[in-house]
């Protein structure tokens, strides 16, 4: 469905992502790994026309430059890191903004349809009953799942996720992706996320792509990717040896 | 947290509307003079019905001064409000406002400069200060947010704070110098930054009704987009708002409700600051709701500054900016207060 | 906002009223000897003078205008940015006060004496100009009493002390004929407006000049109860409903004249000054810079006053062109 050819972004002289070419089809979940730098979020921010850049990002066929604002919305949606809202706005305020794309017009009553929409996003993120709550008192992982509920209420085809679970705790982290592993699996979606964590991206993901430096170092799935030959040089250490003892230290505290 | 509906209900129109015209009505019926209040309701039936009247000193004072005084008066706060209101939207930032950012400043040396070189359109003799202040406050806001955008993309607090004290700074220097040069005109220029209500006209208030009225209707019409923008830009782009386009729509708007308040009355600091501020605690951040609430309330929050500036210091008369500026100050600094502490 | 309106103040060259607290001085010449001058400025400070100032830098327009009418004004080397009267003076070097003053501009012009109102320069400023010998003098009227000792302390000063004198005699001839002629018992009001609606109303209160030769000519200044200038009420005017209304604005040529202005505003057809077309427009500030002048400025509002009563329609027109054309110019 995404279709991502010879994309550059340049900030100033500074090439950013580099001639980068990659497909995303129907029910795949891409999970854009490398290090700090690589251009990942950079990647995201193009196909959602969030930054300037030369070559084609297409959906569908069509140019996503060509789409209109809500055109775009109806396709694309993302849950970006970090919210930084600014007022007191009820959790169900938020994730009816989803639903703009759907009722832009001016003076769009309030539809079941939507309605509906947001309701069933704030079941399917447990936040129904907090739908009322100031959204400035949430915690962390209750404000990241606001957000997912508005990106579900939005129900586009595509979700761009930008290292959706960076800040969360373990707990979050597990539930918002189980959410989204949930999502994907309805026909007619797909994901791009970008991610730090390698194990994360391993247990979710279907597809990855792996940049360093804005260039694609290697792609397919998750599991051709995400080896040693492609990981090692990237992140210039032995990956694989490096998880295993972060995972034995777990071992260790079985035996006691 | 109470839940607000999404709408601004036809009931909290009717309490707005009637405590509105309460205050208006206050406001007719005390001043400087005092006017019995049976006399006061006659010589305005007597209006109503377009009967004739014999002429008389309170008929001058209520018909002459006090209404046309009250329609500006409240239309001003209507419209500086709704201004100040869609702005804090737009930026996501509680402070940001027609004064602090420097806009009043901007359009205030817009109408010095037009009555410094003469700036006029034939027929319409009050357009020439008018459009300029218009344009200028218009250019302020381009060069303000640019200059914020590219010193500081989240455009914080801080950011906005200082950009508009070094901007206000900047437009009064320009001002001295446009005075200098043009000291011929240096009464008609001294007059007019001293800017009053008092010279309130129905004229005066059927611009200023016209000017709400159109700019009010378009960001009513824009109050989800403002929500939008008011959660965060780039929540705004991924939902679909099309922020180009939303953002010059609204600092047109702004720029016509500050400039058109500005070339009538003057700077009046902090209103557009403090109602949408104390509105929102009300009704919520809602653009939907805090949009026609903030007319309402800026106009009861201006009606009343208005009669305390009329009438605490008794025969004489206070500047209105300096009332709201006493509120306003200590209001600022309590949401500085708070959006740190937040 | 403050600024501006004290700004507009002292550009109308009136300071001067706002000032508060003088003390009276008690001196001129006599105490000096053959050639000596020894004064007491209108601040109480004692200054002595070898010989009478030959070079004089004066800083507020009434000062300038003393200085003409006492003859001295060929010593005048220096004036504030406000002197305007009378038109020689303004081919006078132009030096600024207040914050603005250029010191060394000021030093420059090499002056004996530099005269200013009290509180026009600050400590520091005067200072540095008596470090430099230039002899800073204050001269502070706030009443009339007032201006007769600030024009006798300049004639002091300048060496001029009979011309003062006579000056001093002639506006007291004048004050006294027109209060023993006039009729008023001070049941009619008379309005001044210093400032106009457009910018909101300010008016001199008690404690003017204006409102202190309204009460000679035996008008009430019907904002007696406002001290000095202030902003007021238009709601009060009306009510208050002047006989009389003197307006100082300029006129610059365009649009109404401030009188046509005043006659034409909405609600004020009720007023008797407007219905009776009872408006002056003194355009000089002859009623309000502690000046000589003020007897011109007095006699004016008499004539105007105690006109025929059959000839009031011709009032307004004859007074407002007549007066504009000597200083608009500037």
């Amino acid at each position: 469905m995404l279709d991502v050819k010879e994309l550059s972004v340049s900030y100033g002289s500074c090439t950013v992502v580099d001639r980068l070419s990659f497909h995303v089809s129907e029910g795949q979940w891409l999970m854009i790994v490398g290090p700090n730098g690589a251009g990942k979020s950079t990647v995201l921010n193009a196909v959602t026309q969030g930054v300037a850049y030369t070559g084609t990002v297409s959906l569908h066929g069509k140019d996503v430059k060509k789409l209109s604002s809500v055109q775009r919305a109806l396709q694309i949606g993302v849950l970006a890191q970090n919210h930084f809202v600014g007022y007191e706005f009820t959790v169900e305020e938020v994730v009816r903004l989803g639903r703009y794309a759907h009722s832009s017009k001016v003076l769009a009553g309030r539809k079941d349809e939507d309605e509906r929409a947001v309701d069933d996003a704030l079941a399917l993120t447990g936040m129904d009953a907090l739908r009322s709550q100031s959204v400035l008192r949430l915690s962390g992982g209750e404000l990241q799942r606001t957000f997912l509920a508005q990106v579900f209420a939005q129900n586009p085809k595509l979700l761009l996720l930008d290292e959706p679970t960076n800040h969360l705790d373990l707990v979050y982290q597990k539930q918002v992706f189980e959410l989204i592993a949930q999502w994907v699996k309805q026909p007619g979606r797909s994901v791009v996320s970008v991610v730090h964590d390698l194990s994360l991206a391993k247990a979710f993901g279907s597809d990855a792509l792996l940049m360093n430096r804005g260039r694609l170092i290697a792609e397919g799935t998750i599991d051709e990717v995400l080896r040693p030959e492609h990981l090692d040089p990237v992140y210039d250490m032995d990956v694989c040896a490096w998880m295993r003892e972060m995972l034995s230290q777990w071992d260790a505290m079985d035996n006691v | 947290m109470s839940k607000h509906p999404e709408h601004f209900q036809l009931i909290e129109y009717v309490i707005f509307g009637l405590v509105t015209l309460a205050v208006m009505c206050l406001c007719v019926c005390v001043g400087s003079v005092s006017i019995p209040l049976p006399e006061t309701v006659r010589v305005i039936w007597n209006a109503l019905i377009g009967h004739e009247q014999t002429s008389g000193l309170s008929n001058s004072i209520i018909l002459s001064v006090r209404l046309p005084r009250v329609f500006c008066v409240a239309l001003s706060g209507s419209a500086l409000s709704l201004a100040g209101a869609a702005m804090q939207g737009l930026l996501k930032n509680p402070l940001a406002d027609g004064s602090t950012l420097g806009v009043s400043s901007g359009a205030s040396l817009g109408a010095v400069l037009a009555i410094a070189f003469g700036v006029t359109i034939p027929g319409l003799p009050f357009s020439g200060t008018m459009i300029m202040a218009i344009l200028f406050a218009f250019l302020s806001l381009l060069v303000i947010l640019g200059l914020a955008y590219k010193l500081d993309y989240s455009l914080s607090t801080n950011t906005i704070i200082l950009i508009g004290v070094i901007y206000s700074m900047f437009m009064s220097s320009l001002m001295s110098i446009v005075i200098t040069f043009a000291s011929d005109k240096i009464q008609s220029i001294t007059f007019w930054t001293m800017g009053s209500l008092q010279n309130s006209s129905y004229k005066n208030a059927l611009i200023l009704l016209v000017a709400f009225l159109l700019c009010g209707g378009v960001l009513f019409l824009h109050a989800r987009e403002l929500n939008a923008f008011a959660v965060g830009e780039d929540n705004a782009r991924h939902v679909g708002v099309d922020v180009r386009r939303t953002k010059l729509t609204v600092l047109i708007m702004v720029s016509i409700l500050i400039g058109v308040c500005v070339s009538i009355g003057g700077t009046i600091s902090f209103v557009g600051l403090v109602t949408p501020h104390m509105v929102r605690m009300v009704v919520g951040p809602n653009h939907r709701r805090l949009l026609p609430a903030s007319a309402f309330g800026g106009a009861v929050f201006l009606l009343l500054a208005d009669l305390a500036a009329r009438i605490l210091l008794n025969p004489r008369e206070l500047p209105i900016g300096v009332v709201t500026s006493l509120v306003g100050a200590v209001v600022f600094v309590f949401i500085f207060y708070q959006t740190r502490k937040g | 906002m403050f600024k501006e309106k004290k700004m507009i103040l002292v550009s109308l060259g009136l300071s001067v009223c706002l000032t508060a607290g003088l003390t009276g001085l008690t001196t001129s010449a006599d105490g000096g000897n053959a050639d000596g001058v020894s004064i007491t400025d209108m601040k109480g400070r004692e200054i002595t003078l070898e010989q009478p100032a030959e070079r004089i830098v004066a800083l507020t327009a009434s000062d300038c205008e003393i200085l003409y009418a006492i003859g001295a004004g060929d010593k005048l080397v220096g004036r504030g940015t406000f002197c305007d009267y009378p038109e020689e003076v303004l081919e006078v070097p132009e030096v600024n006060s207040g914050e603005d003053m250029n010191i060394e501009e000021v030093i420059a012009l090499d002056p004996d004496v530099l005269l200013m109102s009290d509180m026009a320069q600050t400590e520091e400023q005067v200072q540095m100009l008596e470090d430099a010998g230039i002899r800073v003098v204050v001269s502070e009227a706030k009443d009339i009493e007032g201006v007769y000792t600030a024009i006798e302390m300049i004639g002091a000063l300048m060496g001029q002390d009979e011309k003062a004198a006579e000056v001093v005699d002639s506006m007291k001839d004048t004050f006294a004929e027109l209060s023993e002629k006039s009729k008023g018992d001070g049941t009619q009001t008379v309005y001044f407006e210093v400032s106009p609606l457009e910018s909101g109303l300010w008016t001199a209160g008690a404690n003017t000049f204006m409102d202190e030769i309204a009460t000679m000519l035996g008008v009430k200044n019907c904002f007696s109860d406002v001290d000095g200038w202030g902003e007021i009420s238009e709601e009060q005017v009306l009510e208050r409903n002047p006989d009389f209304i003197v307006t100082i604005t300029m006129y610059y040529g365009e649009g109404p004249t401030p009188t046509e202005e005043i006659l034409s505003r909405v609600g004020w057809e009720n007023v008797t000054a407007v219905k009776n077309q009872k408006i002056l427009n003194l355009q000089n500030d002859e009623l309000s810079r502690p000046a000589p002048r003020l007897a011109d400025g007095a006699k004016l509002l008499y004539d105007f006053i105690y006109e025929e009563t059959d000839e009031t329609t011709e009032a307004a027109s004859e007074v407002t062109p007549a007066e504009e054309s000597a200083e608009a110019g500037d």
